[in-house]
C-alpha cells in the first residue's frame, strides 16, 4: 500500500557528499558467519500501541509483530518474492481465483498449541472484524477473501476476482492464535485485545521470539521462541538470538549518542542527513557499521490541485490545471543542480514515481527529459503565460502574474531545501512560487480533506512494491490518487486510460503481461504529469560491529523484517 | 492556617480544570486526529469514519468536552486512543517517575544550591566564591534541553552512566535500587543543577542583604565569629526571599523535567505527553497536562506553606 502519512514522511540522507561503500543488498551484511545466542538492542521511537497489529499500525506495533508472529506467506523483502513461510507451498486453480494452501507440519505457537488451517481462517475472520484496522489489505477490490480449512493442513482460498499478485496480499496478515483470541473476537471485544496493558504472556504466536516483559516508557523485551519452526541451511535452529531489547529512546540525538557509544545495536529507522557525518567517523573508528540500502523507492513528488472546478472563479483556472504547466515545471528544474544542492549528491534524479529500486517494475525506457529552460517558456506561453511588461514575471491573458502557492512539510529539511530550489528554478522562466512550510498533519488535511490547495511538495510512503499493491494511487477512484481524490468516473480520457490498464495489470496472472502494461501506465502518466517527481535519496542504516547477518531492506522495518537470521558476534 | 490551606485548594482545583480542559479544546483544534496519524490516508474513508466513530471523533469538540467534563467529575478522564487502557491507569506510574525525577533534582538543587549561595553571598571576594558566581551563570545560561544534552553527550563518552532509560533490563531484586539511582544520574543532574544555580544566586543575594542588616552588625559587633554569625544568624532571615520562589522553582522543575525526560528516555509523564500529541490523543494529552498541573499546584501550595513557615506575615 503507499500511503501519505504524514508522520511517516520518509527521512531522507542528504548530508554524504561521497557515497558510504555499497553492499549488495542479497548479501547478509556483516560477514561472519552467525553464531546461536546473544543479545541485541534496538532503539524504538515511541512505545507500542498494541501488541496486536490488526487494531493498531503504528511502527513499534509493527515491530512487535515481526518479532512474534509469522505469515503463512511472506514477501521476500529482498528479493521481493513471494515465498512459502508457515505455508510449505500452494496450487492455483486454471482461473487464477482459488488457492490451495498447505500448511507445514508440526508447527506450534509459543505456548506449544498446535498450529492448523483453522487459525489461518479464523486470522481473516479478524482481519475483517469491525475493530480491525488491517482489512484493506487483505481486501481485492474492496470485497473480500473467501477461506475455508479443508482439512487441519489445507486452507482454501478464494479470491473475489483474478488477483495477478496472489497470496503475496497474504504478506499482510499475521497468524493469530485462534485458542487465545476467539472468545474476544466471538464477544466484540478483539478492538482491546492484545493492548499494552495485558499481560505479556497472553500474546503468544508463531514468530521468533516471545514477549517477556514490558515496562511502559522503557523498553520491551523478547526471548527465543523454543518453538520456533525454522532451521538454518545447517541444520541449526532459529533464531540465532536468543534475547531482543527493544528500548524506546523519544529523542533522535540521544538514539544516535547511543548507538555511537555501542549502548544500542541498531535503529528502528534510517540515519538523518545530520547524523551522517559523526556517524561516517564512528564507522571509520569501527565502532559501527553504515549500510547503504540504495535509492529510495518514495522519491519526492509535486503536484497540483486538479480537482475539476478546484479553482472555479480563479482567472488562474485557465492555465493552473494544465498538462503544460507541469511538463515546463519539469523542463524547468534542473534535476541534477537539485540532487546536489538538496541531497548534496546523495541521490539520484527522477523523472517518475517508480525508482530504479524497484527493479522488476521500474521502466527504463521511460522519456528522461533534460532541464530545458527555452522549452519550458515555450509551453508556458502555448497557455499564455508571456511576460507582457518586461519585469522577468509571466502573465496570464488578463495581465495577471503567474503565481501559485507551493505547501510543504515543515521540519523536513530535503522538503523544504527542495521547494526553495523548485521556487528559484521557476523563477528563472518566470513563475512565482510561494512555498508555504506548514505542519506535516497541515499538509496532508489540505489535500485530503479540505481539498484547497494550489500545489503540493510533499514525499510519499511506500509499503509495498507491487503496483496492484499500490492500486489506490494509479486508480482514479483511489483514496491516494493524490491530484484528485476518489473520483466517481475518471475526470479525464488518460486517467481513464490508466484505470482500463490497471483493472487489466491487477487481474492478469502472467508477470510478463503485468509488466508490459504498467510500462504502459508509466508511459501515460508521464505524458501528462499529475505529479512530477525530481529526486530520490540513498538511504543508509547504521548498527553496531557486532550485528552480523542482517538482510537490510528500503521498506520498514529494514533490519528487523526477517529477525531470526540477525546474529550477534560474542 | 486551615483556610488558607482551603483557599490555596480551590484555586489548585480551578488550574487543574482550567489546564486540562484548555490542552483536550486545543488538542482537538489541531489540524488531524488520532485516525488519520494512526491508519495513515491510505485507508478506505469508511474505514476512517468507522474508527472516528468508535473512538468518539466523530463527535463536535463541544459534545466531546461535555462528555469529557461529565466523566471527569467522577474522575473518569476517558480512554487513551493510542493505548486502549483508561487514562487513570496510564498516568500514575509516569507521574511517579516524573516525581522521583523532580523530587531528587530538587534536592539536589537545594543542597548544592544554598550552600554555595551562603558561601557566595558571605564572601564578595575571593576565588571560590568567584568560581561559584562563574559556575552558576554559566548553568543559568543553559537551557535544561542544552545540559541534558551535553550531559547525555559526556555519559556517551565516558560510558560512566546510562545514557538514558529508568533500569536496565538485567538487573533485579536487591541491585534494584542502586541501578535507579545510577540511572538517576543524568536526568537529574540535567533538571537540577540549572536550579542549583538559580538557588545559588538567589541565596547569595539574600544572605548579602541580611549581612549588611543592623541586627546582624551588631552582633559582629559582640564579637560573635562571622562564620557563625552567617550560619546561625543570617541564615534564616535570607531563606524568606528563597521560600517564596520556591513554588515558582516547582514549576520551571517540572517544564524543564519534561524536556530532559524526552533526551533521556525517563519514562515520565513527558515523555507520555509528548507521545500522546504525536498521536493526537486528546483525552492522554488532557490528562498529562492536568497531572502536570496538580504538580505545580501542589508545588505552589508547599511553597506557600514554608513560606508561612518562616515568614508568619506570609499567613496574612
Amino acid at each position: 500500500m503507499r500511503t501519505l502519512r504524514a508522520f511517516v514522511v520518509i527521512t531522507v540522507l542528504v548530508s554524504a557528499a561521497t557515497a558510504c561503500r555499497a553492499r549488495d543488498r542479497a548479501t547478509p551484511a556483516g560477514g561472519t558467519a552467525p553464531v546461536r545466542g546473544g543479545e541485541l538492542v534496538v532503539s524504538v521511537r515511541t512505545d507500542p500501541q498494541s501488541f496486536n497489529w490488526f487494531t493498531k499500525r503504528d511502527g513499534t506495533t509493527q515491530l512487535v509483530t515481526y518479532l512474534t508472529q509469522a505469515r503463512a506467506v511472506r514477501v521476500n523483502r529482498v528479493t521481493q518474492e513471494t515465498e512459502p513461510w508457515l505455508a510449505e507451498g500452494w496450487t492455483r486453480s486454471e482461473d487464477g481465483r482459488r488457492y490451495t494452501l498447505t500448511l507445514r507440519p508440526g508447527i506450534a505457537f509459543a505456548d506449544g498449541q498446535p498450529f492448523t488451517s483453522a487459525d489461518v481462517v479464523f486470522s481473516a475472520d479478524a482481519a475483517y472484524d469491525e475493530a480491525s484496522v488491517i482489512a484493506d489489505g487483505v481486501m481485492v477490490g474492496g470485497k473480500r477473501l473467501q477461506m475455508t480449512a479443508a482439512d487441519p493442513r489445507t486452507v482454501v482460498i478464494t479470491f473475489p476476482e483474478p488477483f495477478g499478485p496472489g497470496l503475496r496480499i497474504l504478506d499482510n496478515l499475521p497468524i493469530m492464535p485462534k485458542h487465545r483470541l476467539e472468545p474476544t473476537l466471538r464477544a466484540g471485544a478483539f478492538g482491546r485485545a492484545w493492548g499494552v496493558g495485558a499481560p505479556v504472556d497472553e500474546v503468544t504466536g508463531l514468530g521468533p521470539f516471545v514477549l517477556a516483559e514490558y515496562v511502559p516508557g522503557q523498553r520491551i523485551v523478547f526471548t527465543r521462541n523454543p518453538r520456533y519452526f525454522r532451521k538454518d541451511a545447517n541444520g541449526v535452529q532459529l533464531p540465532y538470538l536468543d534475547r531482543v531489547v527493544v528500548q524506546i529512546v523519544s529523542d533522535q540525538d540521544a538514539e544516535v549518542l547511543r548507538l555511537q557509544a555501542g549502548q544500542v545495536d541498531m535503529s528502528g529507522a534510517e540515519i538523518r542527513p545530520e547524523d551522517y557525518a559523526p556517524l561516517r567517523r564512528a564507522a571509520d573508528a569501527g565502532r559501527v557499521q553504515l549500510l547503504d540500502l540504495g535509492v529510495t523507492y518514495d522519491p519526492d513528488s509535486l503536484w497540483f490541485n486538479l480537482k475539476p472546478g478546484a479553482f472555479g472563479g480563479d482567472p488562474r483556472a485557465a492555465w493552473l490545471q494544465r498538462d503544460e504547466l507541469r511538463q515546463a515545471i519539469s523542463l524547468a528544474v534542473d534535476r541534477k543542480a537539485f540532487v546536489d544542492t538538496v541531497f548534496l549528491g546523495a541521490a539520484v534524479p527522477v523523472w517518475g514515481p517508480v525508482t530504479s529500486s524497484n527493479k522488476k517494475w521500474y521502466s527504463a525506457d521511460l522519456p528522461h527529459p533534460p532541464y530545458d529552460p527555452a522549452r519550458a517558456r515555450q509551453l508556458l506561453a502555448s497557455i499564455g503565460l508571456t511576460d507582457r511588461n518586461g519585469d522577468g514575471v509571466l502573465e496570464d491573458a488578463h495581465g495577471a502574474p503567474a503565481r501559485f502557492t507551493l505547501l510543504t512539510q515543515k521540519g523536513i529539511t530535503s522538503l523544504e531545501r527542495g521547494a526553495a530550489v523548485i521556487r528559484d528554478d521557476l523563477k528563472k522562466v518566470g513563475l512565482v512560487v510561494d512555498v508555504v512550510p506548514l505542519e506535516g498533519n497541515t499538509v496532508v488535511k489540505s489535500f485530503l480533506v479540505d481539498q484547497q490547495y494550489d500545489a503540493v511538495y510533499f514525499r510519499v510512503g511506500t509499503t509495498e512494491t507491487d503496483p496492484a499493491s499500490n492500486a489506490d494511487y494509479w486508480l482514479s477512484s483511489g483514496g491516494s490518487h493524490v491530484w484528485n481524490l476518489a473520483q466517481k468516473t475518471p475526470a479525464t480520457p488518460w486517467e481513464r486510460r490508466i484505470d482500463e490498464m490497471m483493472a487489466r495489470q491487477i487481474a492478469a496472472l502472467d508477470d510478463g503481461e503485468r509488466k508490459r502494461l504498467f510500462d504502459e501506465v508509466q508511459k501515460v502518466f508521464a505524458e501528462h504529469l499529475p505529479v512530477i517527481n525530481f529526486a530520490a535519496a540513498r538511504i543508509y542504516v547504521a548498527t553496531s560491529t557486532r550485528v552480523t547477518n542482517l538482510t537490510p531492506t528500503l521498506l520498514r522495518p529494514m533490519l528487523l523484517w526477517s529477525p531470526d537470521t540477525i546474529a550477534v558476534k560474542h | 492556617m486551615i483556610a488558607y490551606v482551603v483557599r490555596r485548594a480551590l484555586v489548585a482545583v480551578l488550574l487543574v480544570f482550567a489546564v486540562s480542559s484548555a490542552s483536550l479544546v486545543l488538542t482537538r483544534l489541531a489540524p488531524g486526529d488520532f485516525v488519520t496519524e494512526s491508519l495513515g490516508t491510505h485507508a478506505s474513508r469508511e474505514a476512517m469514519e468507522r474508527m472516528r466513530e468508535r473512538y468518539g471523533l466523530n463527535k463536535s469538540i463541544a459534545q466531546q468536552y461535555r462528555d469529557w467534563l461529565a466523566a471527569a467529575v467522577r474522575l473518569d478522564f476517558g480512554y487513551s486512543l493510542q493505548y486502549d487502557r483508561p487514562v487513570r491507569e496510564l498516568i500514575p506510574e509516569r507521574a511517579a517517575n516524573t516525581a522521583i525525577l523532580a523530587v531528587t533534582a530538587l534536592g539536589l538543587a537545594t543542597v548544592i544550591g544554598l550552600p554555595l549561595g551562603v558561601l557566595s553571598g558571605s564572601r564578595r571576594s575571593g576565588a571560590l566564591a568567584a568560581l561559584v558566581r562563574a559556575a552558576s551563570v554559566v548553568l543559568l545560561s543553559m537551557p535544561p534541553l542544552l545540559t541534558s544534552l551535553f550531559l547525555v553527550f559526556v555519559a556517551a563518552r565516558t560510558g560512566w552512566f546510562p545514557i538514558g532509560g529508568m533500569s536496565s533490563a538485567a538487573v533485579t531484586g536487591g541491585g534494584a535500587l542502586l541501578d535507579l539511582v545510577h540511572h538517576l544520574v543524568v536526568p537529574a543532574a540535567a533538571v537540577g543543577l540549572p536550579l542549583a544555580a538559580m538557588l545559588e544566586r538567589l541565596q547569595a543575594q539574600a544572605t548579602t542583604d541580611v549581612i549588611g542588616e543592623p541586627f546582624v552588625l551588631a552582633t559582629l559587633a559582640r564579637g560573635v565569629p562571622y562564620s557563625r554569625v552567617v550560619w546561625r544568624d543570617a541564615l534564616k532571615p535570607a531563606l524568606r526571599p528563597v521560600a517564596s520562589v520556591y513554588g515558582l522553582i516547582v514549576g520551571t522543575l517540572l517544564s524543564g523535567s519534561f524536556a530532559v525526560e524526552v533526551i533521556t528516555a525517563w519514562p515520565g509523564l513527558g515523555k507520555l505527553m509528548l507521545d500522546a500529541l504525536r498521536a493526537r490523543d486528546v483525552f492522554l494529552v488532557a490528562g498529562c497536562a492536568g497531572t502536570g498541573a496538580i504538580f505545580l499546584a501542589f508545588g505552589t501550595l508547599f511553597s506557600d506553606l514554608i513560606l508561612g513557615l518562616v515568614d508568619p506575615r506570609a499567613r496574612e
